[in-house]
């Protein structure tokens, strides 16, 4: 037998070149420079043939192959431009051409047109047509220029297919699909995904869910992967669609979610105009979610962004110059004592922001009072997640599991690219479950949905600890179907070689979270699972880190490591003894909260609760209507500052600056620094992010330069012991007064304190915030419908909330997805409902 | 060919039902075919010259050789039975007065090709045939032929099930890549090819797809030799097969005949001629996708693969189309589009744009509205089409129209004057 060889060697267009066996012959022909039109094939999908585009001919074969799906062999002769290929697919063309709006494509006035066209967009009078969003960046438009189509033999037909716009972020007009599949190849072979499909046949045929179901209802997670391989202007991203081709890119971390997926932001003229997965190989492998994808170009694009400082006093605002308002701030700081003064920072701001941060508290106003609202979102479970947390497996670690489950965790609008790593595990046949209350993207295809009802979450878990252990369930209130279901899954774990446990950021609200997260340590133990947290905050482990929090020094010391302290003194050149800390974000809850001066840096403090005397509020954002502040100062965002973060695998990443920030807005850092240097503190000269890292190099291990470009993992171990409120009241029974159980989560869907979908359109639909989550039977005895107002009210408080009617919710429970500021205690709690007056 | 006695469809009377299959010596073959290795079937099967009944007529044991003998993964076979051609209803009258030969034929096509499971695959209007599939299934299971039985029944280790999928009611479905995505429960596009079914099939594995009447034949070749078969009927393309003359004759139906029957012979013999003694305008000799032949070239014309090779067309499923010299052929060739167009499953640009083109310009022509360079614009179309498709279906929209336009354009312009 003749001995396989790894290399081919063929002719192309009568060059000789040569190519590993197993490619086809358009991968040798572009790997040697010979372009070969195509529209259907797209680099990350596998072919499709359809085309036609890229026939060739192939010396010996009577019919023309087409390139992408045909595989290169030793000794074949291909020709790719040939007078008949040419005609042949500018035939195949016309085709496409005859039902497509193609006027733009082939009109005699095309070059003038360019020249003097100007927008469509609000000029009543316009001096050229322009049909389609994609113009200059369709790859339909540069096959016609390539191969010279200027007439259509058909008469123009217009399909007439109404433009689809219902949906958020994106819209879609298939009378411009020429049906390549790129998007449905994408949302089944990448995403595994399953919601596009062909729908109809032949020249009826068009793209959509199936069933005739909405992209919402068919579980489409807006992951706008579809969007980015279209190749006309078919799939148009609503905030992006007439923006053109951008003038650069830029590489930087997403900041919505503790995953940190790499993106490539679009600039055009010193705007951010879109951002797109990066081609990363370690943590999102090209892929984002919704958040990332859409949601990153609204929020800081938003008209509502501060531009300038302002100062607000009896309902009357007015802009302030920075010198101005930093003298405002050192005169209110001058006079505060430092035990009624604190800073609430949120988990988002990098890590050299957070690291000048608790500086300046501890250095200028010499305090420990800084704390971060992640205290508020994790509640009483906070030290139980922090430890979980630490033990962190990499995400790699889902490729290589055997088994997963997953604890409270929804990747449909956020960590979405785990999902998709999860679906490719499960099509690899690892085994895979998933715990939670209510339906979810994984529910219908885990192997075992393990559903308990809401806030019984650590009891399912507590039970798996005992079968894990080898015991039996002994807890009655779960159904006999359940504890067969959590046998099987227990056993699973137990003899899988190596299972990961995600943890997401549900239910984490609940009084009963320190139970449930302590069980699941417990069921790692036992069953030896990796973990894997993954945060709402993007760079919690950063805010751990950094030392922005009252109980924790940089380096993720305790306040009382003396060593450490020490180092401190003489890096800052400060002493640091008899600083308070007393304080947390706990108290901001409290009744008696008597702040003089509270400083929130890109977090909504709960101030309609505990007032401070003085509130300076900075973020990108003004707080109304959420809180009221004295002084508002405005910030960059994460896209318009340089700057690192940590995510849930502590793996550090930087951002980078794409554009300035709008106005005279300031990078947090940078505002800090220059207060500090206005009152006349010591330390603070950084210009650059740079000169932070190098400061803070010498505290914290990993933070070298070329570590962080390495973007890799830093052996961090937590062991500090972290305050945590005594919320865990015991939950009372519904009684005749309250009826309604209550169970309240925080949205996490939030940057910056605020949620999304305050500033970003299409989120308001995805992921609502401050809504109440009803059963239909329920909504039928109270007489409400969608969108009605309700009035809330429990023991000690009342809230008004629009429902939503949700068919999984049970009957006599209602979820509130809410703010951190807004959660109350106990948590779930009896509560009435009635409809509100309007 | 009075003399012929039929194989494949005898004159015996409820041969459908198993007793009386059986006590014709049925399920003896498989026993047969045990007793050999699964290569000597393979061999007796390429020995005897059997090709495909389902279109292209490709050599029946070369296929199976393509199996591997050994792999990995299980090997399925899938039986077409979809006859979705217009002018084709052959395989329902083995599903209707056979059914136990065609399972017959699946169990030693099984064995052979070592497949783990074998699926029926008939089409989803055949509802009747595929009750009676159903039944004969079942009751080849109850009586031990069928299924992990069936090692105790014959004494060997080989098994295998069978089961019957009916279509949905798509065209497609026949090609055998989309038949194999329909029993997936996917849309049935087509797949690229290579890689081929005999390496990557049904739900990834190894697979080999055969038409009904080839399977059909298997049992009789296995019964009395590849010798008996290759002598009957042409030399290159021999066995029995089911001939299915509609169109204008006196007695249209399928007649079991041997290959290489002379077309006149069929038409005027064996269909009783065309009605009123008119002359025939033209023959599609093979299902309605097949290149379409002229009345006046019918001379001498044999039915098998390779003489209709010769003048420019094709066996297909031996679907004989006769149409007399008052038919019109606009009409027809509409009609025939209009199929094709509604079946065009919108994979590939040519076959999905190139047939609706094709129907609008022919409408044209039928309202009145047509010019002679119509006739140049859907011959371009179709040549557009044809070999441009990932399957074989944009060459059966294309061929109808381009042959027609090429053979026949003398009177298609006269119909366009009319």
């Amino acid at each position: 037998m003749k001995q396989h060889t790894t290399r081919m060697t063929l002719t192309i267009d009568n060059k000789t070149v040569t190519a590993d066996t197993g490619a086809s012959i358009l991968d040798v022909a572009r790997q040697n420079g010979i372009d070969i039109p195509t529209l259907c094939w797209h680099e990350q999908l596998s072919p499709h043939g359809g085309c036609r585009m890229c026939i060739v001919e192939v010396e010996g074969l009577s019919h023309f192959p087409t390139a992408c799906t045909t595989p290169a062999a030793d000794g074949m002769i291909v020709r790719t431009h040939t007078a008949q290929i040419r005609e042949m697919r500018a035939e195949i063309l016309q085709l496409f051409l005859s039902e497509h709006t193609a006027s733009c494509l082939v009109c005699d006035e095309q070059e003038e047109c360019r020249e003097y066209m100007s927008t469509v967009r609000k000029a009543g009078v316009t001096t050229g047509c322009r049909y389609c969003p994609k113009d200059g960046q369709c790859e339909l438009q540069a096959v016609t220029e390539s191969l010279g189509v200027r007439d259509i033999i058909y008469p123009i037909y217009y399909r007439g297919i109404p433009v689809e716009t219902e949906d958020p972020f994106y819209d879609r007009d298939y009378n411009l699909c020429i049906l390549c599949g790129r998007c449905v190849r994408m949302c089944q072979e990448v995403r595994l995904a399953d919601v596009l499909a062909y729908k109809h046949r032949g020249r009826d045929a068009i793209i959509g869910p199936a069933f005739a179901r909405t992209h919402l209802e068919a579980g489409c997670e807006f992951c706008g992967a579809c969007v980015s391989v279209c190749p006309t202007g078919t799939l148009r991203e609503k905030a992006r669609a007439w923006e053109g081709a951008p003038d650069r890119e830029e590489i930087t971390t997403c900041t919505f979610c503790g995953v940190g997926c790499q993106v490539r932001l679009l600039v055009k003229e010193d705007r951010i105009i879109g951002s797109l997965p990066a081609d990363d190989p370690t943590v999102n492998q090209g892929q984002l979610c919704v958040k990332g994808r859409f949601c990153n170009t609204e929020l800081v694009n938003g008209h509502q962004r501060i531009r300038h400082p302002y100062r607000r006093e009896n309902d009357i605002a007015w802009d302030v110059s920075w010198d101005a308002a930093f003298e405002l701030i050192a005169e209110k700081l001058r006079s505060s004592a430092p035990e009624r003064t604190g800073m609430l920072v949120s988990s988002n701001l990098t890590n050299e922001d957070l690291y000048v941060a608790q500086k300046f508290m501890r250095v200028v106003m010499k305090t420990h009072h800084i704390d971060s609202t992640a205290r508020l979102f994790y509640g009483s479970g906070f030290s139980a997640y922090l430890t979980l947390m630490d033990r962190a497996v990499p995400l790699s670690a889902i490729r290589d599991a055997s088994a997963v489950l997953m604890v409270g965790l929804d990747t449909r609008f956020s960590r979405s690219v785990v999902g998709v790593a999860i679906r490719t595990a499960m099509k690899r046949g690892i085994r895979m479950f998933t715990l939670h209350s209510r339906e979810h993207t994984f529910s219908l295809n885990a192997d075992v949905w393990l559903q308990p009802e809401v806030g019984e979450e650590y009891r399912y878990v507590e039970a798996l600890v005992r079968l894990a252990a080898g015991e039996d369930v002994t807890d009655r209130s779960i159904p006999a179907d359940m504890r067969v279901r959590l046998a099987d899954v227990a056993r699973a774990l137990s003899e899988s070689d190596s299972p990961v446990i995600l943890v997401g950021a549900e239910f984490l609200q609940y009084d009963s979270s320190r139970a449930f997260l302590a069980a699941v340590a417990q069921l790692a133990d036992h069953v030896g699972a990796g973990v894997l947290t993954l945060p709402a905050q993007n760079n919690l482990y950063g805010s751990l880190l950094s030392g922005s929090f009252p109980e924790l020094l940089p380096g993720m010391r305790p306040t009382a490591d003396a060593a450490r302290l020490q180092k401190l003194e003489s890096l800052w050149g400060t002493s640091l003894t008899g600083l308070t800390d007393a304080w947390n974000a706990d108290h901001l809850l409290r009744d008696d909260c008597a702040m003089q001066f509270l400083y929130a840096v890109g977090a909504l403090p709960p101030v309609h609760r505990g007032a401070a005397k003085f509130t300076v509020f900075q973020n990108m954002y003004p707080p109304e209507p959420y809180c009221s502040a004295d002084l508002v100062l405005p910030t960059a965002a994460a896209t318009e500052t340089d700057g690192s973060f940590l995510n849930g695998e502590r793996r550090v990443q930087r951002v980078r600056r794409a554009v300035a920030p709008p106005g005279i807005a300031l990078p947090d850092w940078d505002i800090l620094c220059r207060l500090a240097r206005h009152m006349g503190a010591e330390g603070f000269a950084f210009t650059r992010p740079e000169e932070i890292r190098e400061e803070m190099a010498q505290v914290i291990p990993g933070f070298g330069e070329a570590e962080i470009d390495a973007r890799g993992i830093l052996p961090l171990a937590f062991d500090a012991v972290m305050h945590v409120s005594g919320n865990g009241t015991a939950q009372r029974p519904p009684d005749s007064d309250h009826p309604f159980i209550l169970h309240s989560s925080v949205v996490e869907h939030t940057h910056r304190g605020f949620p999304l979908a305050a500033w970003v359109e299409g989120s308001r639909i995805l992921f609502p915030e401050g809504v109440l989550d009803i059963s239909a039977e329920d909504a039928r005895a109270l007489g409400l419908r969608d969108g009605d107002s309700v009035h809330v009210s429990g023991a000690s408080f009342e809230e008004i909330y629009p429902v939503r009617i949700v068919r999984q919710q049970p009957r006599g429970a209602l979820h509130a997805s809410i703010l951190e500021s807004a959660l109350t205690h106990p948590n779930p709690q009896p509560v009435s409902v009635r409809k509100a007056d309007v | 060919m009075s003399e012929y006695q039929p194989v494949i469809l005898p004159d015996i009377p409820d041969l459908d039902r198993i007793d009386v299959y059986e006590q014709h010596g049925g399920y003896q073959h498989i026993r047969k075919s045990l007793g050999m290795a699964p290569d000597d079937v393979i061999g007796i099967v390429k020995e005897s010259g059997l090709r495909g009944r389902g279109g292209a007529a490709f050599p029946t044991g070369l296929k199976w050789s393509f199996m591997p003998t050994d792999g990995e993964k299980p090997n399925y076979l899938c039986v077409n039975g979809d006859e979705s051609e217009p002018g084709s209803f052959k395989d329902r009258q083995i599903f209707e007065f056979n059914p136990h030969l065609m399972i017959e034929g699946i169990l030693i096509a099984g064995y052979a090709l070592r497949i783990k499971a074998a699926y029926i695959y008939i089409r989803g209007e055949y509802e009747k045939w595929v009750q009676m599939v159903e039944k004969a299934v079942a009751d080849a299971y109850a009586k031990g032929y069928v299924g992990e039985k069936m090692k105790e029944t014959f004494g060997t280790d080989f098994s295998c099930e069978i089961y019957v999928h009916r279509g949905a009611g798509a065209y497609i479905c026949g090609e055998e890549s989309s038949l194999m995505n329909s029993i997936e429960g996917i849309r049935p596009y087509p797949r690229v090819k290579p890689p081929f079914p005999a390496q990557v099939g049904l739900w990834g594995c190894p697979t080999t797809i055969n038409n009904v009447e080839t399977i059909a034949n298997v049992p009789l070749i296995i019964e009395r030799g590849a010798d008996w078969y290759k002598n009957i009927g042409a030399e290159k393309h021999p066995g029995p097969i089911l001939y299915g003359i509609s169109g204008h004759v006196n007695k249209p139906g399928v007649y079991e005949l041997p290959t290489g029957m002379l077309l006149t012979e069929l038409i005027h013999d064996v269909a009783g001629g065309v009605p009123g003694d008119k002359k025939i305008k033209m023959v599609i000799p093979g299902g309605s996708s097949m290149p379409p032949l002229r009345g006046d070239q019918l001379e001498g014309v044999r039915m098998d693969a390779e003489s209709l090779k010769e003048i420019g067309s094709a066996i297909g499923t031996a679907g004989i189309m006769v149409m007399d010299e008052d038919t019109d052929l606009t009409r027809i060739l509409t009609r025939i589009t209009h199929f094709y167009k509604v079946e065009s499953c919108g994979q590939c640009t040519p076959c999905r744009e190139g047939t609706g083109w094709m129907l609008k310009v022919f409408h044209r022509l039928l309202d009145g509205e047509g010019e002679p360079k119509d006739l140049d614009l859907l011959h371009s179309v179709a040549k557009n089409i044809e070999g441009n498709t990932v399957c074989a279906l944009g060459d059966a929209a294309a061929w109808p129209v381009k042959f027609t336009i090429e053979r026949f354009r003398d009177e298609l312009e006269a119909e366009l004057s009319r």
